[in-house]
């Protein structure tokens, strides 16, 4: 299974998010290696396809897509099983994707080529 | 800005229509100023909070909030969504938009949400975020915007005077 965690450094979220998918890895019994990607600048952004801070893809599909928003340097949010809007995926989101990667991770956004 | 310092004054326009300076506040012994946009996900993490607050202490405090991202970038903060959030969550407090960003640049603002408490005299006695947990409001255990305010008006001075808002970076212009 491949992990990516985005995150921009202005945005106070990521290493909660990162903590928060390790939790989760555990909680499902997934073993594997998250790697981090710092996005710094509009062109990584667009490189990227990062939409916000923190974005997490698994297998290359983004948790809680939201293909409407443009690619950017900022915080994103995430929609929590009680409605509630969050900087970071509630834990159940993320389990969710670890163990149905192909559907709970939502559509994919086209190439996922990282690192151009 | 600086623990001890006046407010800037400032004219800007409201979602309601009206525009509003200083003096509209200048009824009310405490005034909240906070810097508050639409898009980021930690002023939504805040919303309900800040509007119980508001709610609370309406009638002696003043509040108000203020917009100074740049929607050109960020289309979600545009006035017009202002507008649209505002009467959505029907916000009990004035929701100004700063075009320019001066206000937020005179007020040294970084962040969205990011607080300022002022006294009668309009000094600053409080900066910085709402509480000490974004994350879980069931597990906040120092409120710091509420404890200025509380204090502020028993004539005392908060005890805690400053904490690095957190939140997202105001979105300034290129």
């Amino acid at each position: 299974m491949r992990i990516e965690l985005l995150y921009y450094p202005e945005c106070p979220s990521h290493e909660r998010a990162l903590e928060l998918l390790h939790e989760a890895l555990a909680q499902e019994g997934v073993e594997a290696e998250i790697a981090v990607i710092r996005i710094e600048t509009q062109q990584q952004a667009e490189q990227y396809r990062f939409i916000g801070s923190p974005t997490i893809r698994i297998d290359g599909r983004e948790v809680q897509p939201q293909p409407h928003l443009p690619y950017r340097l900022t915080c994103r949010a995430f929609q929590h099983e009680d409605g509630r809007l969050s900087p970071l995926p509630s834990l159940e989101t993320l389990r969710a994707a670890l163990r149905h990667p192909s559907t709970e991770g939502g559509e994919d956004d086209g190439d996922r080529t990282l690192g151009v | 800005m600086e623990i001890g310092h006046s407010a800037y004054d400032f004219e800007l326009p409201g979602v309601d229509g009206k525009t509003y300076s200083l003096k509209d506040f200048a009824d009310k012994p405490v005034l909240v100023l906070f810097f508050w946009c639409n898009h980021c996900p930690y002023v939504k993490a805040y919303e309900d909070r800040v509007i119980q607050l508001v709610n609370e202490f309406k009638d002696r405090v003043a509040f108000v909030a203020i917009n100074s991202n740049d929607p050109t970038q960020y289309p979600e903060d545009s006035f017009e969504n202002m507008q649209r959030i505002a009467r959505e969550k029907n916000y009990p407090f004035p929701y100004l938009f700063d075009e320019t960003q001066a206000v937020a640049h005179a007020y040294k603002a970084s962040r969205t949400p990011e607080f300022f408490v002022f006294d009668e005299e309009r000094d600053l006695k409080y900066h910085g975020r709402f509480d000490d947990n974004w994350e879980h409001p069931n597990q906040v255990r120092h409120e710091y915007v509420r404890d200025a305010i509380r204090s502020l008006l028993e004539n005392d001075i908060p005890h805690v005077s400053q904490v690095p808002p957190v939140g997202c970076t105001i979105k300034w212009k290129h």
